[in-house]
């Protein structure tokens, strides 16, 4: 009994080492002041980087701040949006074919999908501006969304919704007392799901943003092409900060069942 | 005197399919109706279109002599129960049956003497912090009908609301809706398939066959009728009653 839980208790050591691993190598990376081959460990640290940061008109700071803008404002409409929409589709008598049709984003790369849309964003002067990267990202979180939120408008829901209007409940009153409370945990999820999609957008974003908006995302990739493995280090650490933050927030969502 | 509900010839179809043809009823103050009649006959849709959640092909509803057929189902004073008793997972018992009272945005001292006082009558002391999963199935159905009650609707449409109790359960929940309909004045039309309870719960009785809805004079009219399978139950338990002898 006692070596089944050592084995177990060892292994689930090895797994969250294998997950912690990759992010302390990139912070220890950010601090090295250089770290060469075949030297195991960097030689000396430095602070430097980190504090320039948080310096006044540091480019990697501003792609932080505009990264979040983006990817909050995406996660807020395409999860409050996706709700409302799927449950217009739940209920109408041609919700297959408009489910299909959620799907269609997914069908294509998001590059090529951007590239397919590229034209009707430069027509509507949506191109290389934070307005058509947020719009970009929509164009996919928000069928995410839709097909995430579709399984909660069962028969049971609408049910539910039938007893809340004979009581007295308006539309508003049954989103704010029933629906809501009862979506609490799938909201959270959705929110924390489209949160990624925008904040590792790459593809579309180049496209859409023509090199001009400038999230951290591609700031991480423009250090990789100028091999600033420091600087890249630095900007993968605060990429993956607020999804951290985000599954701390979000786990007893995502492993407990609440009701 | 106020007739709580009235129908005038209402009519239902879906598709080619003539589900409620010209139904005609009325009923008095504090009385239950019980409906019977075989799955798929019309009962529920015609509960439906009373609540609000079904629109008619044509006809027209009163409740207290007022036409409702414009109102929206929040607005008509007409409460429906299912059979489930789809208590919100997210509320204790407390505040799933003062659930009604919070939407019509009641005083809180009110709310909490209303609301222990049906907690009271429906004989669920102690319970008032428990969540739904926290209680049996005849305790979530008495729930049910405390929430669906606390706003004393003009009237209530119960859609075999005991359809998922066991027997003894059943009873004792039709014992208490019977006391509580009496005290509280409850007028209710209360469908069901099962003969004996219809019987044990309306003060009149009605069944629906191909679309059109009788309602019987008396119980012993309904008895003696050969259109809703009265007869056929009693020779059974007449014939069980033979062989057992």
């Amino acid at each position: 009994m006692t070596s089944t839980v050592n084995i177990k208790s060892f292994w689930a050591k090895v797994l969250a080492a294998t997950f912690i691993f990759p992010v302390a190598y990139l912070l220890v990376l950010s601090l090295a002041e250089s770290w060469l081959f075949p030297e195991l460990f960097p030689v000396s640290f430095t602070a430097e980087r980190w504090s320039t940061l948080f310096s006044t008109n540091s480019e990697l700071f501003n792609s932080l701040l505009l990264s979040l803008v983006v990817a909050v404002m995406v996660a807020f409409i395409s999860t409050l949006s996706g709700f409302y929409t799927s449950k217009q589709l739940a209920y109408h008598r041609k919700r297959k074919l408009w489910m299909r049709l959620s799907y269609f984003p997914f069908v294509l790369s998001p590059v090529i999908y951007a590239a397919v849309l590229y034209y009707y964003f430069i027509e509507l002067n949506l191109a290389g501006n934070i307005g058509g990267v947020i719009l970009g990202h929509i164009l996919i979180a928000y069928p995410y969304s839709v097909i995430l939120f579709s399984g909660f408008w069962g028969n049971r829901t609408q049910r539910i919704e039938q007893l809340v209007q004979t009581l007295g409940g308006n539309r508003w009153q049954t989103y704010k007392h029933v629906f809501l409370p009862l979506a609490q945990g799938l909201l959270l999820i959705c929110f924390f799901q489209t949160f990624l999609i925008s904040w590792f957008e790459y593809g579309l974003t180049t496209i859409i943003g023509v090199g001009k908006v400038q999230t951290l995302t591609l700031k991480v990739f423009q250090y990789i092409n100028e091999a600033n493995f420091y600087n890249a280090a630095l900007a993968s650490s605060l990429l993956i900060l607020p999804p951290i933050i985000l599954l701390y927030f979000n786990k007893k969502y995502l492993f407990q069942k609440r009701w | 005197m106020v007739t709580p509900l009235e129908t005038k010839h209402i009519s239902k179809s879906y598709g080619n399919e003539r589900v409620l043809s010209d139904i005609n009823l009325s009923l008095n103050s504090n009385e239950t109706l019980s409906i019977l009649g075989r799955s798929g006959c019309g009962k529920t849709t015609l509960l439906k279109v009373l609540g609000g959640l079904e629109s008619p092909d044509g006809g027209t509803v009163f409740v207290n002599q007022t036409d409702i057929q414009t109102l929206q189902p929040q607005d008509r004073d007409v409460v429906y129960l299912y059979q489930e008793a789809l208590l919100f997972p997210h509320l204790t018992v407390f505040e799933n049956i003062a659930f009604g009272l919070r939407l019509r945005k009641i005083d809180e001292k009110k709310v909490s003497k209303r609301t222990h006082t049906m907690i009271r009558k429906l004989q669920l002391n102690g319970m008032a912090d428990r969540m739904p999963d926290q209680l049996s199935g005849g305790q979530k159905q008495r729930v049910s009908f405390g929430r669906a009650l606390i706003t004393n609707p003009s009237v209530l449409l119960l859609d075999e609301p005991f359809g998922n109790l066991d027997a003894y359960t059943r009873s004792n929940m039709q014992e208490l809706f019977k006391q509580i309909a009496n005290d509280l004045t409850i007028t209710a039309v209360f469908v069901t398939h099962n003969v004996k309870e219809a019987i044990l719960m309306g003060d009149r009785i009605g069944s629906i066959s191909e679309g059109g809805l009788t309602i019987y004079p008396s119980v012993e009219a309904f008895v003696e009728s050969e259109k809703n399978g009265v007869q056929e139950e009693i020779e059974f338990w007449q014939s069980i009653d033979k062989n057992t002898n």
